[in-house]
């Protein structure tokens, strides 16, 4: 979201304090972002050549040593990733940027992944939203795992928390996120907000 | 302005992307294409060519457009040795010494190789400096309606010598077979282009070469991927596996913002992206150039190089 976002804003630094903790741009966009998850179409699997190296090198400790934090999903089916910003309002009007900025930069997403993989953005829908606290709740999209019961089937991975700064992966916290395969039910105390018909965690 | 450009062709018994060999078998490429039948996940591995193949191509393809048009390339992009001033061995042959500040060293990487300023670089020594690329490439996929049609088959070659009558086996004729796993399949691959990247800092400060040559930089790259698909000079083992078959529909989008046209590998991926251009205009009153061909791409692409033109980009 960052880079086209900084396009229309005509900016076209990528590094920031190049000389000491060089850190993406991206960090400009991180404080203006309350939160982002994702869901996936179909049936994901893990896959990567680099697990099958682990797995027959090292073991079983495949997710741990990729930077692959999600499922694959090569196939004949037209499989898409739904991605989620929550955006708060007055954060925004503060800043220079407006929600319509958002929205353009939204079309714009171009690469995805921690190899920065070519995508195109195929639908953009604005919302707004109110969270609430809930005991249980079902959902599609991804969520940080710790405290929660969950009924169904998904993809367990430990990712980079965004929310700590991005660019110095090397120090930063592990978060593990559940990636459901469809809907799954969660227990636990929950801070929810409805998306249309569905609950994000 | 961006540009985004989706190609489908077709290859026949091509080795444009071949990986490890093991003893006298050269393999393809291959990804895994995930297949449900009866609700149940199989895999399939169908050929392949990766974005790093495609973009070295291309960035070879800039090399002699720039050097005709008299634009900077430095001595290792020269030869098509993409080191892009990875360390202070090949960063001393643009300056030397080497001076401490990140910007001074990327203006000097910029102002003496388009091919570094357009396919960015990293010198990854104190102070470390990057500069991602401007253009973007993804892997040429077969296309989703025809994956399973796709194949990739070892072809049995063999290679003759005469044995001097000195040699140990006498004179007789000693053959040595080896395979060749060739690829068929209906790719389709996307490209985008940051023209606005071009020239300029990326450590914020500002354009670092004239606007003139900027312009010229965007015209040499636009070029070079003109040529690159016109040519069909991409992938390896062109002399003797030049794939048989060509462009079958090339689709090109000049947006103000970044828009990517939706991926050629899906059957729909034309009026698809026209609606997702449509919204944009709507919504957010960006022109836009589309054009799409399943007849001449050199036509579509030289029509984008015009609209760069009118406005003044190129």
């Amino acid at each position: 979201m960052a880079y086209p976002l900084l396009h229309i804003a005509g900016d076209r630094t990528e590094t920031l304090e190049p000389k000491r903790n060089a850190r993406s741009s991206a960090d400009r966009i991180r404080p203006l972002i309350e939160w982002t998850t994702l869901k996936v179409s179909g049936k994901p699997r893990v896959y990567g050549s680099i697990l099958k190296i682990n797995r027959l090198h090292r073991g079983s400790v495949e997710s741990a040593v990729t930077s692959f934090p999600m499922a694959v999903m090569y196939g004949e089916s037209d499989y898409t990733l739904t991605l989620l910003y929550l955006l708060n309002d007055d954060l925004i009007r503060a800043s220079e940027f407006s929600v319509k900025d958002f929205e353009r930069a939204a079309w714009g997403i171009s690469r995805i992944g921690s190899r920065e993989s070519v995508i195109s953005v195929e639908s953009v829908e604005l919302g707004k939203g109110r969270i609430m606290e809930k005991e249980i709740a079902e959902t599609a999209y991804a969520f940080p795992l710790t405290g929660k019961k969950v009924q169904g089937n998904g993809v367990v991975q430990g990712v980079i928390d965004w929310k700590e700064g991005i660019g110095n992966y090397s120090k930063a916290r592990i978060m593990v996120m559940f990636y459901p395969e469809g809907k799954v039910k969660v227990e636990g105390r929950l801070r929810v907000i409805d998306v249309g018909e569905e609950v994000v965690l | 302005m961006f540009l985004s450009v989706g190609v489908r062709f077709e290859a026949n018994v091509e080795a444009l992307n071949m990986v490890e060999t093991a003893g006298n078998y050269t393999k393809h490429r291959r990804v895994p294409y995930l297949v449900e039948e009866d609700g149940k996940l199989k895999t399939v591995y169908v050929p392949a060519i990766s974005g790093e193949s495609l973009a070295h191509a291309y960035q070879w393809s800039l090399v002699k457009e720039a050097l005709g048009m008299n634009l900077p390339v430095c001595e290792d992009c020269a030869k098509g040795e993409f080191f892009k001033s990875m360390n202070k061995a090949h960063l001393k042959k643009k300056i030397d010494p080497i001076p401490d500040d990140s910007k001074k060293i990327e203006a000097t990487i910029i102002k003496s190789c388009v091919i570094e300023d357009v396919g960015g670089f990293l010198y990854a020594e104190k102070p470390p400096v990057r500069r991602s690329s401007a253009f973007q490439v993804s892997y040429a996929l077969p296309i989703k309606s025809m994956a399973l049609f796709a194949t990739a088959e070892p072809q049995l070659h063999a290679r003759h010598a005469q044995m001097d009558a000195k040699g140990k086996k006498g004179n007789v004729s000693e053959q040595m077979i080896y395979y060749v796993e060739t690829g068929t399949a209906l790719y389709g691959f996307t490209f985008n282009l940051d023209l606005d990247a071009i020239g300029v800092s990326s450590l914020g400060a500002g354009p670092i070469v004239p606007e003139e040559e900027i312009r010229a930089r965007r015209e040499a790259s636009l070029k070079a991927l003109f040529r690159m698909l016109s040519s069909a000079q991409f992938g390896a083992k062109l002399s003797r596996f030049f794939p048989v078959g060509g462009i079958t529909e090339l689709t090109v989008v000049v947006t103000e913002h970044p828009f990517v046209v939706t991926s050629p590998i899906y059957d729909s991926y034309i009026e698809r992206t026209k609606k997702r251009l449509e919204v944009i205009k709507e919504a957010f009153r960006e022109e836009y150039f589309f054009d799409s061909t399943n007849e001449v791409p050199e036509e579509v692409l030289r029509k984008a190089i015009e609209y760069l033109k009118e406005k003044g980009y190129v």
